[in-house]
């Protein structure tokens, strides 16, 4: 995946050796989660980016998209991934396999 | 001088979540939480799904270890009996009495309970206690009768067809949810149940319920008899306001409030399903039964306890689901007596729509069947700024983001 097909404001879910991972890009900085909401595994990308805040679609916890930590409920957190963006663009994903 | 104390009576998920908010906004007084039921407050959705299906066992909003943390008493099993407003005191089942400086009221609601239809075999829920026997019993029975087609009923009835029983649904109205959808969308998720194999009959009355005599229940009906090992029954439900209207506070259909959440009485809140409220844009008061929304009510409300003047201006949203599919809302869909028109976006036949409340050019409400992004979206454009038209809603290529008003640059705004 390269950082050209992922504007600023949007968000994906790609495969990433069987693990599917949500690449958000927030004012030019990405961010790689897993694509589970922690609630119940529900999956973000078929919810909301709004500025830095996700909404999962299904019962609505909110989460910052920079930080992974829970707005709604404040005591949840995303799975992270290592992420780095290369010099040619390409997005890479460590999901630590 | 001693620390200024809170009490908050009933142990619901706004309970817990006023008292998370009081602590966070720093507040440093005592803190009593009362509940009738024996555990912390939990989560009341999963009890007539994943609960049911045994794929989720009870899950508390905050875990016993939390409220010792921070400081917060709880007196479960323990029923609140009266509240002396002039004195601030509360009296407890047992006699013992406990001082105010400001009391929340979040007492709930308990199922409406028909005359006559009670005894072994049938079962109302409400609560954690009711939901596990409720499981029990839909374990144990072979055919399960379901008294009432709203979220309750439509929601029990889902889990025990996919638990593998026979299930017989009866509603008096002409479909299912019928109050919520109408008789077009209601027919769309009365579809969704019949074709996983629930016998949906519509249009009947209950005349009577009588235990036989092998076990099992017999259910009388405008259209015939039906016999089953377990009746749920989910027609409704009552406000719990005895306490305060016993107090002297105005609480006829649930205890009255203003915006803030503050009843009549100096120091007095209440919130979440008890609480009747005038909202904006609706006729009269309104209790609003969703768990998302109670949640919303104890932040706003702690906040306006200690002192701040916060008027609830969220939007309200709830969801079902029902075997894979997903019943979402947001804002209220206006009653017989509302106005506007109602336009459909996606497909009845496919299962995928959402039914929008539209007025005025501005959308007032959604409703949707598997289409959880549009409510979001709609969730958003309520309080914004925006613009649609019929057309444009049913028109599935423009996002519906597209509908808000362009924010307008600054300088624009100053020469205007």
């Amino acid at each position: 995946m390269n950082l050209d097909d992922l504007w600023e404001g949007d968000m994906t879910a790609v495969t990433v050796d069987g693990e599917t991972v949500l690449l958000v890009n927030v004012d030019g900085t990405v961010r790689a989660y897993s694509n589970r909401c922690p609630h119940q595994a529900s999956a973000l990308d078929e919810g909301d980016l709004d500025g830095d805040t996700l909404t999962c679609a299904k019962h609505l916890w909110e989460f910052n998209a920079v930080t992974g930590h829970g707005i709604n409920p404040d005591d949840a957190q995303l799975k992270s991934f290592a992420c780095r963006v290369g010099d040619d663009g390409t997005i890479y994903v460590d999901i630590g396999r | 001088m001693s620390k200024p104390r809170i009490v908050v009576i009933g142990g619901g998920a706004g309970s817990a979540a006023a008292v998370a908010e009081l602590r966070k906004q720093g507040f440093g007084g005592d803190i009593t939480l009362v509940s009738a039921e024996g555990t912390v407050p939990y989560e009341r959705p999963p009890l007539s799904k994943e609960f049911l299906l045994g794929t989720s066992g009870l899950v508390p909003v905050k875990d016993a270890a939390w409220y010792e943390q921070e400081s917060v008493e709880l007196l479960l099993g323990t029923r609140a009996i009266r509240v002396d407003l002039a004195a601030r005191t509360v009296t407890l089942a047992g006699g013992a009495g406990l001082g105010y400086d400001q009391l929340l009221l979040a007492t709930g609601v308990r199922p409406r309970v028909l005359p006559g239809v009670d005894g072994d075999g049938v079962c109302y829920l409400r609560t954690a206690g009711d939901a596990a026997a409720l499981r029990d019993r839909i374990t144990a029975a072979g055919h399960v009768a379901v008294l009432g087609g709203g979220f309750i009923g439509c929601e029990v009835a889902a889990a025990a067809i996919r638990l593998g029983k026979r299930v017989t649904i009866l509603e008096a109205l002409p479909t299912l949810l019928y109050r919520a959808l109408g008789p077009e969308l209601g027919e769309v998720v009365a579809g969704i149940h019949r074709d996983e194999g629930a016998d949906v009959r519509t249009g009947q009355q209950v005349l009577g319920v009588r235990s036989l005599p092998g076990g099992g229940i017999q259910i009388s009906t405008t259209g015939g008899a039906v016999d089953a090992d377990v009746l749920v029954v989910g027609v409704g439900t009552v406000p719990n306001s005895e306490l305060a209207g016993q107090a002297g506070l105005a609480a006829g259909n649930g205890i009255k409030v203003d915006e803030c959440f503050a009843t009549a009485a100096p120091g007095v809140f209440a919130i979440g399903d008890v609480a009747a409220q005038q909202l904006p844009g609706s006729g009269g008061r309104v209790r609003v039964e969703h768990h998302d929304t109670a949640i919303r009510h104890g932040r706003v409300a702690a906040r306006n306890m200690l002192g701040q003047r916060e008027p609830f201006r969220d939007v309200h949203w709830f969801w079902s689901d029902q075997f894979d599919h997903t019943i979402q809302s947001a804002g209220l869909i206006p009653g017989a007596d509302g106005t506007g028109e109602l336009v459909i976006r996606g497909s009845l036949e496919q299962r995928s729509f959402s039914a929008f409340s539209l007025d005025g050019g501005r959308i007032r409400a959604v409703i949707s069947l598997n289409r959880p992004k549009d409510v979001l979206d709609v969730r958003r454009l309520i309080v914004r700024d925006h613009r649609a038209s019929a057309g444009q809603l049913r028109d599935e290529s423009l996002p519906l983001k597209r509908l808000a008003a362009p924010a307008v640059p600054a300088t624009f705004q100053a020469r205007a």
